[in-house]
C-alpha cells in the first residue's frame, strides 16, 4: 500500500464508512436515561459526602479515584510537556521575549515593522509582542483572577465550581501575571520552580490523604474527617484545594512554557 | 489497617505515595537529599508492594477474592476493586519487570526524578488497571497508563522516538475515544458503570442490550486491543519500543502490552457476545504469531527485532487467551488455556525484559545497532571490562528462553500452550511461529560471534554500572527457575486462576517428545535460518524490511477491524 | 434525535481529519473534535432526564443527571493533557524535520536514525 496512491484512498474512505457505520446503533439508543444513579445522589448526596453541588460529590466523593487518575495524567503530561519542550532545544513563541533593549535602532525597527503588536504611535522598550494595553490589562487582573480562582475552588461544594475549575482559573491568574509583569517587576508565581513546587507539594498531599481512610475504616480515598469534623465536606476540602492547586500550578507551569519564558 | 479490603489497595496507593516522594525530590530537594527522597520512593513503590504480594497469597491461594469500593460509598456509583488470582499473578508480572528495569535505569539511564515519577505512576497505573471492575475507572486507568508511555517514549530524546511517540498517542488516544462511546452506550443501557452492575443490567433488558450493547462492548474491545498490539492493530509498537530508552522497552513489551489484556478479560465476560469475540480475537492472535516473526526476521536494527518478536509472542499469549474467553474461563478446558496464556506472557516479560536490557547494554558498549554489521560483541565487551561475561550470558539465557529451548521458562510455556491447544487450528500457526522465533535468534546471536577481521567498533569509554549486572542476573535467574520448577508452577497458576478449584492437567513438560519436538523446532529454524543467508532469501528479507508504512495505515487499520469486530459479534 | 445527528457528524468529521489530513496540527485538531463530541454527547443525554442544574438549593427538584458530567470532567481533562502531549511532540518534530506533514517527517525522521 503505497501512500498517496488509489489504493490508500479507497482503503482510507472504505475503512471511514465501516467505522461511521458500526457507530450509528450506538447514537440511535432511545431508551431513556436511567436515573437509578441520580436518584440515589439526589437523596444521599448531600447527607453522605455533605455537597450540595451533586457534580462534586460525585467526582470529589463517590468516584474520587477517577479524578486522582486525571490530575496524574496532568501531572504527567506536565513533566512530558516540559520535558519536550526543553528537548526541542527553543523556546516557545519566538519574540515574545525579545528583549528590545540592547539592539540598534535599525534592528528595533525591524522587529516592530515585522512582527510586532505594537499600537499606532507606542513606543516599546521590551517586548515586541506585547502591547502597554495587554500589560495594564493583565497585569491588574492577574491578581484578582487568581483570587476569584480560589473562591471557585473553595466553594465548590456548595455552588458551581470545585477543585479543576478553580485551578484552571488560578492558572489562567498566572498567565496574566507572567504577561502583565514588565521585566522589572515579578511575582514569584510565575516562575517555574515555584510552580513545580506547589505543583509536587500538593500532589504529595494528596497521596498521602488516601491512606487517611485505611487508618479509620474508611477505606483507601476515604473520608477519614467523617467522625470528627466540624465541617461536613472536610474531606473533600482538602481533596479540592490540592487538585485546585495541582492544576492551577500545573496549566500555569504548561503555559508559562509555551509563551516562552525560561525553563529549569 | 490490616483489614484485607484495605490492603488491596496499597499495590495503588504505595507507587503513587512513592511517585509523589520522587516528584518532590525533584521539585524541593537538592544534591543528596534528592537522591535519598528518590529512592526513598521508589522503594516505598516498588519494595513495599512486593511485601503485599507475600502476605494476601495465603488468602487467594485458598481462593479468596477480596472486593472493595473506593472510599467504601455506595457500590451503584462508586468505584469497585476486586483482587483475585488474577490480579496477584498479574501483579507479579508488573513488580518484578518493572523492579528489575528500575534497578537497570540507575545505571543505563535515563536518570532523573521526574523519569522516577512518571515510572512509578505507570507501576501504580498498570496496578490500578488488573483491580478494576468499572469500565470508566478502566478508561482512566488506561489512559494513566498511555500517557506516561508516551512521556517515556520520548524522553529518549531522539526525533525518531517523538515520531514513535506521537503516533502511538494519536493511535491510542482516538481510540479510548471510541471506548468512551462504549461506555455511554453500556451506560445509556444499564445505568452502571461496574461490570457486575452492567452485565445484570443487559440481562434485565428484553433483547440483552441488542446492536447497540454489542457495538458498545466491540468498540471498547477495538481500543483496548490498539494497546495490546494484536496484529491489525499492531503498526505503532515497532518504532516504539525500538526507539524508547531500553528500560523502557523491557517494561513497554513486558509488561504494558500485557496488563491491558489481562484486563479486558473481565469486561469480554460482560455479554455472551463477548466469548465470540474472543474466537476472533484468538484467530488474530495465531495469524499474530506468524506474521510478527516473519517481519522480526527480515529486520537489521537489533532493538527493532527484538520489537517485532514482542508483537509475535503477544500472538501466542493472545491465542491461547482469545480460545480461554471462548470457551469461558470458568470452565476447567477455559482456566487451563488462561494459565497456559498466564504463564507465556509471564515468562515472556522476563526473557523479553532480559533480552531487551542486554541487548541495550551491547548496542550501547559497541555504539551499533545494525545485526548484519556488528560482529564480536562478547570480545568488545570483554574490553569494556567485563570480567565475566554476564551480558553476554544473559543474551543467551533470554534467546534460548524464547526459542523454547530446556530447560529455561520459555520452553515451559510454550509446551504448556501446545499442550492445552494441541489439535486446534492455532497450534499449526505457532509451531510455524517457533521456527520462524529460533531462525531469528540464531540472527541476532550472530553478533556475539568472533569476528574475522580486525576491530572496527571500538567500545565505549567508562565501566558498566553494577546496577545494569544486577537486573540483568535478576531476570536471567527468574527465567532459569522458571524453567526448572515447570509443573510446580503451572499448578500455581492454575489454582489461582480457576477459584473452583478446577483438576489441573497433566502436563509432562520433560517428556521426551517434547524435549524431541523442541529439537526439531530449532534445527528447522537452522535450516530457515540458513535459508535466509542464501541471496534469494536476503532480497525477500529486504523486501519485507523496507514495506512502506505510512501513519495512516495505523488509522485504517483500526477502522477496519472494529468493524470487523462488529460484523462478527453480531 | 436531530443533535445526536450532529455529534455524530462532529465526531465524523474529527475522524477524517485524523485519517486523511497529512498536516500533524490538523490531526490534533481532529483529535479534540473527536473527544469533545463524545464528552458533548453524553452530557446532553445525561440531561434529559430532569430540568434544573445539579446543585440542591431550596426549591430545586427534578435536577439533571450529575453522573455523566463528573465522568466527563475527567474525560476533558484528560483529552486537554493528550492534546498538550501531542502539540509538544509536533513542535518538537517540527524543530527536527522542518515541517508539518507527516510524510515529510517521517522521511526526515528515518534518515536520521
Amino acid at each position: 500500500m503505497k501512500p498517496g496512491t488509489r489504493w490508500t484512498q479507497f482503503w482510507t474512505v472504505l475503512s471511514f464508512a465501516a467505522l461511521a457505520a458500526v457507530l450509528v446503533p450506538v447514537f440511535v439508543i432511545d431508551a431513556p436515561w436511567p436515573a437509578a444513579a441520580r436518584d440515589y445522589v439526589e437523596a444521599q448526596g448531600v447527607r453522605e459526602i455533605g455537597s450540595y453541588n451533586l457534580v462534586s460529590a460525585v467526582y470529589l466523593g463517590y468516584r474520587i479515584f477517577d479524578t486522582v487518575g486525571e490530575i496524574i495524567v496532568l501531572i504527567a503530561s506536565v513533566i512530558g510537556t516540559v520535558a519536550v519542550f526543553s528537548a526541542a532545544g527553543a523556546v516557545l513563541a519566538e519574540g515574545y521575549e525579545i528583549d528590545l533593549r540592547n539592539m540598534s535602532d535599525r534592528e528595533k525597527q525591524e522587529i516592530m515593522d515585522d512582527s510586532s503588536f505594537t499600537l499606532p504611535g507606542e513606543k516599546r522598550h521590551t517586548h515586541a509582542l506585547r502591547t502597554h494595553l495587554l500589560e495594564v490589562v493583565t497585569g491588574v487582573l492577574g491578581p484578582v483572577v487568581v483570587l476569584f480562582g480560589f473562591y471557585i475552588m473553595v466553594y465548590g461544594h456548595s455552588s458551581p465550581g470545585g477543585g479543576f475549575q478553580g485551578g484552571v482559573i488560578i492558572a489562567s491568574g498566572i498567565v496574566f501575571l507572567a504577561l502583565g509583569n514588565r521585566m522589572e517587576s515579578s511575582t514569584m508565581l510565575t516562575r517555574p520552580p515555584v510552580l513545580e513546587r506547589i505543583e509536587s507539594a500538593a500532589f504529595l498531599v494528596l497521596a498521602l490523604a488516601s491512606f487517611g481512610g485505611m487508618f479509620t475504616g474508611t477505606g483507601f480515598f476515604g473520608d477519614f474527617l467523617k467522625e470528627f469534623a466540624l465541617y461536613p465536606a472536610g474531606f473533600m476540602m482538602i481533596m479540592k484545594v490540592s487538585i485546585g492547586l495541582i492544576v492551577g500550578a500545573g496549566i500555569g507551569y504548561l503555559c508559562i512554557a509555551m509563551v516562552g519564558r525560561e525553563i529549569t | 489497617m490490616m483489614n484485607p479490603e484495605n490492603l488491596i489497595f496499597l499495590p495503588v496507593a504505595l507507587p503513587l505515595a512513592g511517585a509523589a516522594a520522587a516528584f518532590c525530590a525533584k521539585a524541593w530537594c537538592t544534591g543528596s537529599l534528592a537522591k535519598i527522597t528518590e529512592y526513598g520512593g521508589a522503594l516505598i513503590g516498588l519494595a513495599l508492594p512486593w511485601a503485599f504480594l507475600a502476605a494476601v497469597l495465603p488468602v487467594i491461594a485458598t481462593g479468596g477474592v477480596v472486593e472493595g469500593v473506593i472510599g467504601r460509598w455506595y457500590e451503584g456509583i462508586g468505584i469497585t476493586f476486586r483482587f483475585d488470582g488474577l490480579s496477584w499473578l498479574v501483579m507479579v508480572l508488573i513488580y518484578s519487570v518493572t523492579t528489575a528495569a528500575w534497578i537497570y535505569s540507575l545505571g543505563a539511564g535515563p536518570r532523573n526524578a521526574s523519569f522516577s515519577a512518571v515510572y512509578l505512576i505507570l507501576v501504580s497505573a498498570l496496578s490500578a488497571t488488573i483491580m478494576t471492575t468499572d469500565v470508566f475507572n478502566l478508561f482512566v486507568c488506561l489512559e494513566m497508563a498511555g500517557i506516561t508511555s508516551y512521556v517515556l517514549i520520548a524522553s529518549s530524546g531522539k526525533p525518531g522516538a517523538a515520531l514513535a511517540s506521537f503516533s502511538y498517542l494519536l493511535i491510542s488516544a482516538s481510540s479510548m475515544v471510541f471506548f468512551l462511546l462504549g461506555v455511554y452506550g453500556l451506560y445509556r443501557l444499564t445505568g452502571a458503570l461496574s461490570y457486575e452492575g452492567i452485565a445484570q443490567g443487559l440481562q434485565s433488558l428484553p433483547d440483552g442490550g441488542g446492536t447497540a450493547a454489542v457495538v458498545s462492548l466491540a468498540l471498547m474491545i477495538a481500543a483496548v486491543s490498539v494497546r495490546v498490539a494484536v496484529m491489525p492493530v499492531s503498526g505503532w509498537l515497532p518504532d516504539a519500543h525500538a526507539l524508547a530508552p531500553h528500560a523502557v522497552s523491557a517494561v513497554l513489551s513486558g509488561v504494558l502490552i500485557k496488563v491491558p489484556l489481562f484486563a479486558l478479560a473481565r469486561v469480554m465476560l460482560l455479554m455472551p457476545a463477548g466469548m465470540q469475540a474472543g474466537a476472533l480475537i484468538g484467530y488474530a492472535g495465531a495469524f499474530t504469531a506468524l506474521f510478527g516473526v516473519i517481519l522480526a526476521l527480515s529486520q537489521k536494527d537489533a532493538k527493532r527485532l527484538l520489537a517485532y518478536h514482542s508483537i509475535s509472542q503477544i500472538g501466542y499469549v493472545v491465542s491461547a487467551w482469545g480460545a480461554a474467553v471462548h470457551v469461558g474461563v470458568t470452565t476447567p478446558a477455559g482456566a487451563a488455556l488462561m494459565a497456559a496464556s498466564f504463564l507465556h506472557g509471564l515468562y515472556h516479560a522476563m526473557f523479553k525484559g532480559l533480552l531487551f536490557l542486554s541487548i541495550g547494554t551491547t548496542v550501547d558498549r559497541t555504539g551499533q545497532r545494525d545485526v548484519y554489521q556488528l560482529r564480536g560483541a562478547a570480545r568488545i565487551l570483554r574490553s569494556g571490562g567485563e570480567r565475566i561475561p554476564v551480558t553476554c550470558i544473559c543474551f543467551f539465557i533470554g534467546a534460548l528462553a524464547i526459542s523454547a529451548i530446556p530447560p529455561f521458562n520459555g520452553y515451559v510455556s510454550k509446551t504448556a500452550l501446545s499442550h492445552v491447544l494441541s489439535g486446534s487450528f492455532h497450534y499449526y500457526l505457532l509451531t510455524a511461529a517457533g521456527v520462524g522465533t529460533a531462525a531469528s535468534f540464531i540472527k541476532l546471536s550472530r553478533i556475539y560471534w568472533p569476528q574475522k577481521q580486525g576491530g572496527e567498533h571500538s567500545a565505549a569509554r567508562g565501566r558498566t554500572p553494577a546496577s545494569v549486572y544486577i537486573s540483568q542476573l535478576f531476570l536471567g535467574g527468574l527465567c532459569i527457575a522458571g524453567g526448572i520448577s515447570a509443573s510446580a508452577v503451572f499448578a500455581m497458576v492454575v489454582n489461582l486462576l480457576s477459584a473452583s478449584g478446577a483438576p489441573v492437567p497433566e502436563v509432562a513438560f520433560y517428556s521426551s517428545a517434547n524435549m524431541l519436538k523442541a529439537l526439531l523446532t530449532v534445527a528447522a529454524g537452522l535450516i530457515l535460518f540458513l535459508l535466509t543467508a542464501t541471496k534469494k532469501g536476503g532480497a525477500l528479507l529486504t523486501t519485507i524490511r523496507t514495506r512502506p508504512r505510512g501513519f495512516q495505515d495505523l488509522f485504517i487499520s483500526f477502522s477496519l477491524a472494529a468493524a470487523v469486530l462488529v460484523i462478527w459479534m453480531l | 434525535m436531530i443533535e445526536r445527528i450532529l455529534i455524530l457528524l462532529l465526531m465524523l468529521t474529527g475522524l477524517w481529519s485524523i485519517i486523511s489530513k497529512r498536516n500533524i496540527i490538523k490531526k490534533i485538531f481532529g483529535f479534540t473534535l473527536l473527544n469533545n463530541a463524545v464528552v458533548m454527547l453524553f452530557v446532553l443525554e445525561g440531561s434529559r432526564i430532569g430540568k434544573s442544574a445539579p446543585i440542591l438549593e431550596e426549591g430545586i427538584s427534578q435536577v439533571v443527571d450529575p453522573v455523566p458530567q463528573a465522568l466527563m470532567l475527567t474525560a476533558i481533562v484528560i483529552g486537554v493533557c493528550m492534546t498538550a502531549l501531542a502539540l509538544a511532540l509536533a513542535f518538537y518534530l517540527y524543530k527536527a524535520s522542518g515541517s508539518f506533514d507527516i510524510r515529510k517527517i517521517r522521511e526526515a525522521v528515518h534518515d536520521e536514525s
